[in-house]
């Protein structure tokens, strides 16, 4: 053992590293649910309701059953032992309807599951479906949520007479004396429409039983591996340790896939009857139809205020459209939205209350910002209302009410702790960057011309990190281990189920950091309930800001193994661990980790009180959630003639806290941006009065394709967070919140000329045009 | 939907009326019609056949008359259910005598449902408008038989 | 895709795949961008694909006195690439150019478009404005006929059973001819909401001839002879085109769904007219 000199080598921390998981994904070697082939798998298809609401008077599975190739047909009948599809979420008087995995009497949606077909190729599985006569008596149906809540209106849940699922109110402060003081009031009701999710991937299920082990292995396109286990093994009836759940590659979630599906117990279902591996791939179609839905608000808001602009309180009427079931989370999503309403303001006085409402459509649910994208849109569109009511700079009046950097930790009047803030500073450098007293100038030219320009300004804050445990259903903690083989290589496993944000990278980042050791000696695996031993999942950009520090503690606790055993090796107590190496600071002699590795498996000797081995596992439970923020300015251009609008600058300055790699955190708000314009501009879940869905593929359902991208110009400001040793605070989400009220707002200011207060989304050309007519959109 | 229109017709109100209920003449005048078999007064089935591009399908269909006051107005029903999915249509027809012949004018609701409302949607609208004026432009040509 | 059973061919010539239609059951298989779609959900169950792409000489683009010919087998990107119609039939290879997306142009061909007749295919206004005739080839009949007579409704046009769109002739463009094609997109499929194509002749300065073709508006693609007729003659100001375009749908029981409404579309008709001929003018000599 030669003395060694260590050179600091420089952190990974931090820098522009691409994405350790692209070369498979790019290179279509990337396994996902679809590419699982096992040996005697059979397919399933699904038979669906094409009436949002029916009674089923019968089914005939006899063509079905005699088609050659089909092995099994189920109905609700052979399923209704199968436990409901779980609701996780739970608030006062909450009625939970019971939510079978097939439907056994009745239809609630359009898409509705009513049998399964299961044979030995998806030709033959789809040609069955189509020979289960369902006989079914149409009933009337409900689709608009205010509608639903009309007298007279039809019962989605005939066991309930009217279609409220709950009623939830929340008060925080004293509004009825804000409202009272205040100088100036303003009222708007502001939607957020229904929106697709539309991962590129669809979901898919594979299930296989081996009769032997009495084990049921379900691979499902998931974001929440363990999760699923554990509710999976309820629903079945199967003990926990019997079921395996896999999340291969994951094609893109957004919400979508932070759930538990029918299907998901159907396909286990299926496999245990047959004692065969049986596959099901989501169509497009039935991801539009059967696919939780996000967003579906309609929002009162009354904002009080001074005449100065200090705004004093706010109340909201929020009036769910909750579909005709509740998903895992469907009913506490709008809560989330209540949580957030203050922005980033400073008052304290603000009452909600929220109508969840049943209607005869799918499930809403978490979808990329679940709640927070509402409220922002919301409090920033009333902000703006705000201003233009009192004829001042929309930034202005932000400053003015932003909580300022010394007045955190804050305690919001909705009962939250934001834990760390700078607000002025990534507005101020989006102005900065904007130029905006050139763009007002130029504003002011173009409306001598006649032209419509707009400027929008939007600040946002979200709660990230979900999130102390008590705040969430089923933990809001997360799990890493971190395992050394004898040959020094590193490998991490991660609760958090990452599909799409990158973690393999940032984690390999982490974790090399704190060894001292290459990227390419660490290696990240996730998403299988049998490689890692518990997890909550990656949702609520809660993947590094609560995964990463249970990753950092694991390192910290092997990094004293570590030492243990160099310290036993260099027959030294006075030894550092730096650089991958344990240094005796006495010799100066050193050992590697491979050696330090090795020693531990081989355990000739050990260290006083250590096992063998170099592992090390740690559950996180955070102390807070965490509280990114930032400011986005959008100039745009509105064609007179036609209504078309045309972004043709886009700032985004974000603050998520402490940066990892810069390279992901600006492909997430490039993402973000993507999906908040598609809901500002083009995107809408269109239902019929009769609950058919009208955009029920792509070719109606608009989302945006990169040609209609402007470019996004993406910034930050990096202020840390206090609840976590990385400072980080989460950014998977941001863009989409910053961007539908920045969209709307420069809109809005564009044909504030017309005396236009608020536009509803998505702006299409036609609304804004009927606008420009002097019309109502 | 809602759906409306209006069309002449080279025959006296009288028979246009007639023509209106006579299975025989609706099942040539209905696109795709393969015949109607009486099931009650003023109820018959139907097997219908749906071509429009290449878009092909069979459905089993029913048509209704009710609201019967000759010769000025009817309501007629026709609905379909088929593989690719299901259609209703409900409308009030109203006879009026124009120009030596009648003017059938219609104002109703079609429903459409399953596979084709999610893929139809861009062409929903001009294809319900279309089979209607073929359901006319027969009428005309049996009624000038 | 999950079709209902088919039975594939693909011929290696002409006139086995003429004889593979003979029979009137087959269906060609083309860019398969239309028809894929509805196979997969089983909107469309044909019995047997005809896929034409073996098929020698189907495809590309040829001048012969005076006429360019395009072959039915002609993708949408062949058609807006090729350098003898960004030449001599400019208006052909700009409206194909506003097709779909990228994807779309690789595979889906012009008589695919053309047999589809799909009410807002963006296609059918530059060959109205071109007065565009249509090949069509059965085992025994050769016949060619106007585009005014071959689209006769929505999705409907008049060839039989076994018949086939062997290619479409446009005329080759005068010099001085100014045209310009004008689109306003659906945001979801990339189909046109409204599409006008505009052709416009100057002598002496004034119009001398006028042709605008529409498509997305009404029940299927039109000529719409009224605007012309009010260009013809006049000196083509910004005044004549408006009151020009301002009755371009005139008579046109405009289309209305979820992405536009029937007067946004009607009164798009007149924007995007005003704007197509306004180009297609001041680019003419
Ligand atoms: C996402 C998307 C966006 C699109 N956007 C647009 C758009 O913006 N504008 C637009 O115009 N179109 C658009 N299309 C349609 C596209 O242009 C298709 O390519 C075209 O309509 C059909 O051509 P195809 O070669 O793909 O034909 P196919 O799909 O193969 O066939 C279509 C029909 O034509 C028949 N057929 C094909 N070739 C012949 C022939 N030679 N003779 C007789 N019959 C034949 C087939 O039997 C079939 O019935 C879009 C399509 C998609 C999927």
């Amino acid at each position: 053992m030669a003395p060694t000199i260590i050179t600091k080598t420089e952190k990974l921390v931090g820098q522009r590293i691409r994405r350790k998981e692209d070369p498979r994904l790019i290179t279509g070697t990337a396994t996902y649910v679809d590419d699982i082939q096992m040996q005697g798998m059979h397919h399933a298809c699904i038979v669906r309701s094409p009436y949002a609401a029916a009674k089923i008077a019968g089914i005939d599975t006899k063509a079905a059953s005699a088609l050659p190739g089909v092995v099994a047909v189920f109905t609700g009948a052979d399923t209704k032992d199968v436990g409901p599809v779980p609701c996780g979420a739970s608030l006062p008087g909450l009625r939970v309807p019971y939510h079978h995995i097939l439907a056994v009497d009745r239809t609630y949606f359009a898409g509705h599951p009513v049998a399964v077909v299961v044979a030995t190729d998806r030709y033959i599985a789809r040609d069955g479906a189509e020979l289960v006569e369902v006989d079914y008596d149409p009933l009337p149906a409900v689709a608009d949520p205010e509608k639903a809540l009309e007298a007279g209106a039809p019962a989605v849940h005939p066991e309930w007479a009217d279609n409220i699922a709950f009623n939830f109110h929340q008060e925080g402060g004293d509004t009825a004396k804000a409202f009272a003081e205040a100088e100036v009031v303003v009222k708007q009701r502001i939607t957020s429409q229904r929106l697709i999710p539309t991962a590129m991937e669809t979901r898919g299920v594979v299930a296989d039983y081996n009769t032997g082990d009495e084990a049921l292995t379900v691979y499902s396109s998931t974001q929440i591996p363990h999760l699923l286990r554990t509710l999976l093994a309820q629903m079945l009836g199967l003990p926990e340790h019997h079921l395996r759940v896999v999340a291969p590659e994951v094609g893109g979630g957004f919400g979508s896939k932070l759930n538990v599906y029918a299907e998901e117990a159907l396909m286990g279902f299926v496999a245990m009857r047959i004692g065969k591996p049986v596959k099901w791939i989501e169509s497009r179609r039935e991801n539009y139809l059967c696919t939780i839905h996000g967003r579906g608000h309609v929002d009162y808001y009354e904002m009080a205020a001074r005449k100065d602009g200090t705004i004093l309180g706010l109340r909201l009427k929020l009036i769910q459209d909750l579909g005709a079931y509740h998903q895992l989370l469907t009913p506490a999503i709008p809560t989330l939205s209540v949580l957030m309403m203050p922005g980033l303001y400073r008052f304290k006085n603000i009452q909600a209350d929220i109508v969840g409402v049943f209607t005869n459509c799918v499930p809403t649910d978490a979808y990329r910002g679940a709640g927070r994208p509402e409220a922002t849109h919301g409090i920033e569109r009333m902000v703006d209302i705000l201003a233009a009511e009192l004829k001042m700079d929309p930034v202005e009046i932000r400053m003015k009410n932003f909580i300022q950097p010394e007045e955190f930790p804050f305690a919001t009047a909705t009962g939250l702790i934001y834990d760390s803030g700078n607000y002025d500073a990534p507005l101020k450098k989006a102005l900065e960057l904007a130029d905006y007293p050139g763009l007002r100038r130029r504003q002011a030219e173009a409306r001598k011309q006649g032209k419509l320009m707009g400027v929008g300004v939007s600040t946002y804050g979200e709660i990230c990190a979900f999130g102390p445990s008590p705040a969430t259903p089923a933990g809001g903690w997360e799990c890493a281990t971190v395992k050394i083989d004898p040959s020094g290589k590193v490998t991490v496993g991660t609760g958090a189920s990452p599909h799409g944000q990158g973690e393999e990278t940032t984690f390999a980042q982490i974790a090399a950091d704190e060894l001292g050791v290459g990227m390419d000696d660490v290696v990240v695996v996730h998403g299988d309930t049998a490689v890692v031993p518990y997890g909550i999942g990656t949702f609520g950009s809660r993947g590094t800001a609560v995964g990463g520090p249970a990753l950092y503690y694991a390192l910290q606790k092997l990094k004293e193994k570590i030492k243990k055993f160099g310290a036993m090796l260099l027959e030294s107590e006075d030894v550092t661990f730096v650089e991958g190496r344990c240094v005796c600071n006495r010799s100066g002699k050193s050992v590697s980790l491979a050696e330090v590795a090795g020693a531990s498996y081989r355990a000739m000797k050990l260290p006083p009180g250590e096992d063998p081995g170099m592992q090390a596992t740690y559950f996180w439970e955070p102390p807070n959630f965490t509280f990114p923020f930032g400011a986005h300015i959008v100039v745009t251009e509105v064609d007179a003639d036609t209504g078309k609008i045309a972004v043709s600058r886009y700032i985004a300055v974000d603050d998520c806290g402490k940066i990892i790699n810069p390279l992901l955190v600006d492909g997430q708000v490039h993402g973000g941006v993507a999906q908040g314009l598609g809901q500002a501009l083009f995107e809408q879940a269109v239902y019929d009065e009769n609950g058919q869905l009208l955009t029920g593929e792509l070719m109606d359902y608009a989302i945006p394709k990169a040609t209609m991208m402007p470019w996004v110009e993406s910034h930050h400001t990096e202020t840390p967070s206090p609840v976590n040793p990385l400072g980080v605070k989460g950014v998977g989400e941001a863009g989409t919140i910053g961007c539908t009220p920045a969209v709307v707002n420069s809109v809005v200011d564009a044909l504030s000329v017309l005396g236009v207060r608020h536009i509803d989304m998505p702006m299409t050309p036609e609304k804004i045009w009927t606008l420009l007519q002097g019309g109502q959109a | 939907m809602k759906i409306g229109g209006v069309y002449q017709l080279p025959v006296a109100r009288d028979r246009a009326y007639s023509m209106l209920q006579d299975p025989a003449i609706l099942a040539r005048c209905i696109p795709g019609c393969g015949g109607l078999n009486r099931t009650a007064g003023n109820e018959y089935n139907m097997q219908m056949k749906l071509a429009l591009a290449s878009i092909s399908g069979l459905f089993e269909g029913k048509v209704r008359i009710t609201e019967q006051n000759p010769p000025e107005s009817f309501r007629l029903a026709v609905e379909g259910k088929g593989k690719i999915g299901f259609m209703k249509g409900d409308g009030l027809l109203r006879l009026v005598d124009k120009d030596g012949g009648t003017e059938v004018s219609y104002v109703g609701d079609v429903q459409v449902g399953g596979t084709i409302a999610a893929v139809g949607q861009r062409l929903l609208d001009t294809t319900a408008k279309m089979m209607i004026k073929r359901f006319f432009d027969q009428l005309a040509e049996c009624a000038g038989q | 895709m999950i079709a209902q059973n088919f039975e594939y061919s693909s011929p290696a010539s002409l006139e086995e795949a003429l004889q593979m239609m003979a029979g009137g059951d087959a269906k060609i298989l083309a860019g398969g961008m239309s028809l894929i779609p509805l196979m997969k959900l089983r909107l469309a169950t044909p019995g047997h694909l005809v896929d034409l792409s073996r098929v020698p000489a189907l495809d590309g683009v040829t001048e012969e006195k005076g006429n360019i010919r395009v072959g039915a087998m002609t993708t949408h990107f062949q058609v807006e690439s090729s350098a003898l119609l960004r030449a001599r039939c400019p208006l052909l290879a700009a409206a194909a150019s506003h097709i779909g997306d990228m994807q779309v142009r690789n595979m889906g061909t012009i008589g695919g478009s053309l047999a589809h007749a799909d009410p807002a295919a963006d296609y059918p206004a530059a060959l109205f404005a071109l007065e565009a005739r249509v090949r069509l080839l059965r085992v025994g009949s050769d016949r060619t006929i106007a585009l005014s007579d071959f689209l006769v409704d929505t999705f409907t046009t008049v060839a039989e059973a076994g018949e086939m769109i062997r290619e479409v002739i446009v005329p080759v463009e005068e010099a001085g001819t100014g045209v310009s094609y004008q689109k306003l997109v659906q945001p979801a499929s990339g189909f046109a909401i409204v599409g006008i194509a505009a052709r416009i002749r100057k002598s002496g300065g004034k119009i001398s001839m006028a042709r605008v073709g529409v498509t997305g508006l009404g029940p299927m693609p039109y000529r719409a002879v009224g605007v012309e007729k009010m260009l013809e003659g006049t000196a083509g100001t910004a005044d004549d085109i408006r009151k020009a375009a301002s009755v371009v749908a005139d008579g046109v029981d405009a289309n209305t769904d979820i992405h536009a409404s029937a007067a946004y579309r009607a009164r798009m008709a007149a924007v995007y007219a005003g704007r197509a001929i306004q180009a297609a003018v001041s680019r003419a000599a």
